[in-house]
């Protein structure tokens, strides 16, 4: 692949002035890819660019603060790195960003749903529109519109929207369902007590691993979560879904105009559980009463970082 | 299956006193409300004690009192965080939970017949004071015992209740420090290593015994190793986060040692045997 | 013990029938994407084509469970200073683990080390592990992520299950292993395994093929220790992890746990819940000192617990059952396989400069 090539030529000559560049290397299993931390010309050597590399780089970034440190990102990946530099949470100048158009990554939870257990998978790869995937009763073939994440679909970022290495050619937003649409439209159609009642069962398998937090590229109270403290006592370390369902709300309250829909929080829940819907619902709100998108606007101000004496959508005066 | 008691259990108990040591250090006295309890009840100098208060939660702190004495039970509490603070607002015929003894203790079997360096800095001082009292109601086991005991100001002493009897004892040579000269002082101004480099105790019979903030320790065991005194020669009590106190709950370890069944004393000989994590 | 047993597809609901008439049964269903423990449904399908997602541990170590309860009450002799009054909460009850796989049985072998010997018996954790009975499926494949076979066991390991099941066409070939187990094979659901013993052997041997070359982890003990102040190392093998907890808690081996108070008022409890060694606070001290203050610090010891102190202190046991749960779940695909490898290639190095 020759824009890989070239990509990695790019790293390689950028490497001397950066304390690390974030990439993709071949995951544990077939349908994985995990970060890579390059150092080296030898660690670039192992740089992927791929339907499987559905990480955030951008996760790490906060990090580094304060260090110049480079990152490699798929067009989703930007809308982070733009969300947290529109926060202050990494400087711009800071930032060596490598980027190349993304094509969309595979959702693991949705092959599972059609091949079975991942773990007995030996072998996955995306041919044009199929994703090919290799188990011990032979060769499974999937449409990659059923094996790519919801946000794929129809991406409207597919190249990095902040970049310093761009290579290729830039693709065309998608064209395809919007997912996330059905989804709330499924989640708004069901009755108040019905959607608790939903949502009470789906919590219930969930283990408090805080895996969904620790994905999320713009949590930023890292070490002090809410999660943990007992100051204040928002929530305990009882198991009910009361305490669950009352973090996923912070978490998702905290994100409200900040959540650029990467889908990390739902793509690390051991437990599968759609928590990302969450976040999608108060981004419409967000949208229908801002008007705003998180991560796509370096210079813009996320709407619950200002306010306006007279909001436009906010009819407080009237009350 | 066993019939163990329930380590997690704590036996409840009554606060028959407390004194406001310095303005973030309190001492509780505190007595076991069952009378059968009471009358089995042993420990050894060195051993803590898991105080709870129900609602908050537990704390892990040292008997400060000695075995010797078993009229109440003596744990002193910096104020530091949620169950320190919701212990400072317990006063005397207020309950609380105990769970002791945890830990090992000082080896004051091996320490008979030698010189004693007592060192200790801030709260520091409640572990060495069980170990101090101990050996003071059994005196005539020990050689000459020194205690440098300093504070960051006066107001930061603990103990002051004792430190004139302490002061004034033929057979125990105290000396007090504190940081910067503050106004009415009349004892030594001055680190606590600088200090211990100026009383000189020799090492060749003796026992260290130091505990204080990690910073102090250091410096301290820089000044014992320059007076001559082995790796084996000192000893200390370690702090950390506990939980369970039974060596299950995972936090405390150094390694395959656990600070609360394996600890809190250790030689500095023990100690350098560790893995670099204090 | 009892000879093979054998019991036809067609009997399985059955027997779950018999089994769920006198305790709770724990078995496992697909939820979402995920494969769950949970109390037993004839109306909702078993899942045992593949390995649970989050092992059957909470059985025996539930993710949270009541120590004590605590009450407040007054005294009449001093209105301002109530009388305390505690109570045990000790559990009660039996539960049947039905389709877990060897791995996520053999779990519980690491934590009787450590909760029930030695002088120390955890009356909760004790009272559960006894009224407890493992019904385990032997594995009839090897996943890419298992590795118990590194670890001292296999896709038939019977060591902390109390019933075997080896799925033979038709059926399951079913040997009890312990006394507990027995009592749970006793109805006339099942008739003599006879030639399926055969069948057995052969789907066990077809599994222990499936695995790869084991590599010998026995100079992990040391070259942990060895690694132990190379913090580049450990900063280097840390950098992707997230420090969330999905490994631990999907861990059949991991039993760090928190203890914490929750009062209503006057009353409350006090809780024991699963902890995490991967978060920041579980080593935060009061002072705001940190002994693991880094993702680094905390991941060097939660490998050098597994595969280095646990068996330093427990003759050579390895604290990890090989499942690979934390390797599948892993957002970022930390594999602690490759951190174990890499400790004891770094210790060859050494030993060669």
């Amino acid at each position: 692949m020759q824009e890989l090539d070239a990509l990695k030529q790019r790293i390689v000559e950028a490497l001397p002035g950066l304390d690390c560049v974030i990439g993709w290397e071949p995951g544990p299993s077939p349908l994985t890819a995990a970060p890579l931390f390059m150092r080296t010309p030898a660690d670039v050597d192992r740089l992927v660019w791929g339907p499987f590399n559905a990480p955030n780089t951008a996760v790490y970034l906060p990090a580094f603060k304060g260090r110049k440190v480079g990152v490699v990102v798929k067009g989703c990946d930007s809308r982070s790195v733009v969300e947290l530099i529109q926060e202050k949470l990494v400087r711009r100048e800071e930032l060596v960003v490598f980027a190349m158009p993304c094509r969309g990554v595979a959702d693991a939870s949705k092959v599972a749903g059609r091949v079975g257990d991942l773990g007995q998978v030996s072998a996955a790869a995306r041919d044009g529109a199929t994703l090919q995937v290799t188990t011990p009763e032979g060769m499974a073939a999937m449409p990659w519109d059923e094996a790519c994440a919801d946000k794929c679909l129809n991406c409207q970022y597919p190249n990095a929207l902040v970049s310093d290495h761009f290579l290729g050619d830039p693709l065309a937003p998608a064209q395809g369902r919007d997912a996330a649409a059905d989804e709330m439209g499924r989640f708004e159609a069901m009755a108040p007590a019905e959607r608790m009642a939903w949502w009470a069962q789906a919590m219930d398998r969930c283990i408090r691993c805080y895996a969904c937090r620790n994905a999320c590229p713009m949590c930023v109270c890292r070490d002090h979560c809410i999660a943990q403290t007992r100051d204040p006592h928002w929530v305990s370390q009882e198991d009910g879904v009361r305490e669950k369902l009352m973090f996923q709300a912070i978490h998702a309250l905290h994100l409200a105009g900040r959540c650029t829909e990467c889908g990390e929080c739902q793509r690390a829940c051991p437990v599968d559980i759609p928590i990302l819907a969450l976040r999608r619902k108060l981004n419409r709100v967000v949208k229908d009463v801002f008007d705003y998108q998180a991560g796509v606007d370096p210079q813009a101000v996320p709407p619950l970082f200002t306010f306006q004496v007279e909001e436009a959508k906010i009819n407080e005066r009237g009350w | 299956m066993t019939s163990l008691p329930n380590p997690y259990l704590p036996d409840m108990a009554t606060i028959v006193e407390t004194v406001q040591e310095t303005p973030n250090i309190k001492t509780f006295r505190v007595r076991l409300d069952s009378e059968a309890r009471r009358k089995a009840f042993t420990f050894q100098p060195g051993q803590v004690g898991q105080l709870s208060v129900f609602g908050t939660g537990e704390s892990t702190f040292v008997i400060n009192s000695p075995p010797t004495r078993m009229d109440y039970l003596q744990f002193s509490v910096m104020r530091a965080g949620e169950v320190t603070a919701a212990l400072h607002r317990l006063n005397a015929g207020d309950r609380i939970g105990v769970r002791a003894p945890l830990g090992n203790w000082f080896p004051y079997e091996s320490m008979k017949g030698k010189d004693i360096v007592f060192i200790g800095g801030g709260i520091g001082m409640a572990p060495l004071r069980t170990l101090l009292l101990f050996m003071l109601d059994n005196r005539k086991d020990y050689g000459r015992i020194r205690l440098l005991y300093g504070a960051r100001s006066p107001e930061d002493m603990a103990f002051k209740a004792e430190l004139p009897e302490w002061l004034g004892r033929d057979d125990l040579e105290t000396v007090l420090t504190i940081d910067r000269e503050a106004p009415g002082w009349e004892h030594r101004v001055g680190l606590i290593p600088n200090v211990l480099r100026e009383m000189a105790p020799p090492a060749g019979n003796a026992v260290a015994v130091t505990c204080g903030p990690p910073i102090m320790i250091k410096f301290t065991l820089q000044a014992l190793k320059d007076l001559g005194f082995a790796d084996g020669q000192i000893v200390t009590t370690l702090e950390k986060r506990m939980k369970c106190g039974v060596g299950l709950c995972g936090r405390c370890n150094i390694g395959e040692k656990y600070v609360c069944v394996d600890g809190p004393v250790f030689t500095y000989e023990q100690l350098k045997e560790l893995p670099n994590e204090l | 013990m009892d000879q093979a047993k054998f019991l036809p597809d067609a009997s399985l609901a059955a027997w779950l029938a018999e089994l769920s008439a006198a305790r709770l049964v724990l078995a496992p269903r697909r939820e979402g994407g995920a494969v769950v423990f949970k109390p037993y449904d004839p109306a909702v399908p078993l899942e045992l084509t593949r390995d649970a997602t989050v092992p059957p541990k909470g059985a025996v170590f539930p993710a949270c469970e009541e120590l004590m309860r605590y009450r407040r009450v007054k005294d009449p002799e001093k209105p301002g200073q109530p009388l305390l009054e505690v109570e045990e909460s000790l559990p009660e009850g039996g539960v049947v683990v039905f389709g877990s796989r060897p791995c996520g049985a053999r779990g519980f072998t690491v934590y009787d080390r450590v909760f029930d010997a030695g002088g120390l018996n955890d009356p909760y954790y004790a009272a559960r592990r006894k009224a407890t009975a493992f019904v385990t499926l032997a594995c009839r494949e090897a996943g890419s992520a298992c590795f118990c076979h590194w670890v001292g066991s296999g896709p038939a390991d019977p060591d902390g299950s109390d019933v075997l099941l080896t799925q033979v066409p038709g059926g399951y070939v079913v040997r009890a292993v312990t006394e507990k187990g027995a009592a749970l094979v006793g109805s006339g659901l099942f008739s003599p395994a006879d030639r399926r013993e055969g069948e057995e052997a052969a789907a066990h041997a077809k599994a222990r093929e499936s695995l790869d070359d084991p590599r010998d982890l026995a100079p992990a003990r040391q070259a942990l220790l060895d690694a132990f102040d190379d913090m580049e190392f450990w900063s280097q093998l840390s950098a992707k992890c997230l420090s969330c907890g999905a490994c631990t808690y999907l861990c059949p081996t991991c039993y760090c746990f928190n203890i914490t108070d929750e009062a209503q008022g006057n009353e409350g409890a006090r809780l024991r819940t699963w902890d995490n060694c991967m978060s920041f606070q579980f080593t935060l001290e009061a002072s705001g000192h940190n002994p693991r203050p880094t993702k680094a610090h905390r991941l060097k010891n939660r490998v050098g617990h597994k595969f280095s102190y646990y068996p330093g202190l427990h003759g050579g046991a390895i604290a990890c059952c090989g499942c690979g749960r934390c390797i599948r779940s892993c957002p970022v695909g930390v594999d602690i396989r490759q951190l174990v490898l890499a400790a004891v290639e770094r210790a060859r190095e050494k030993s060669h400069d």
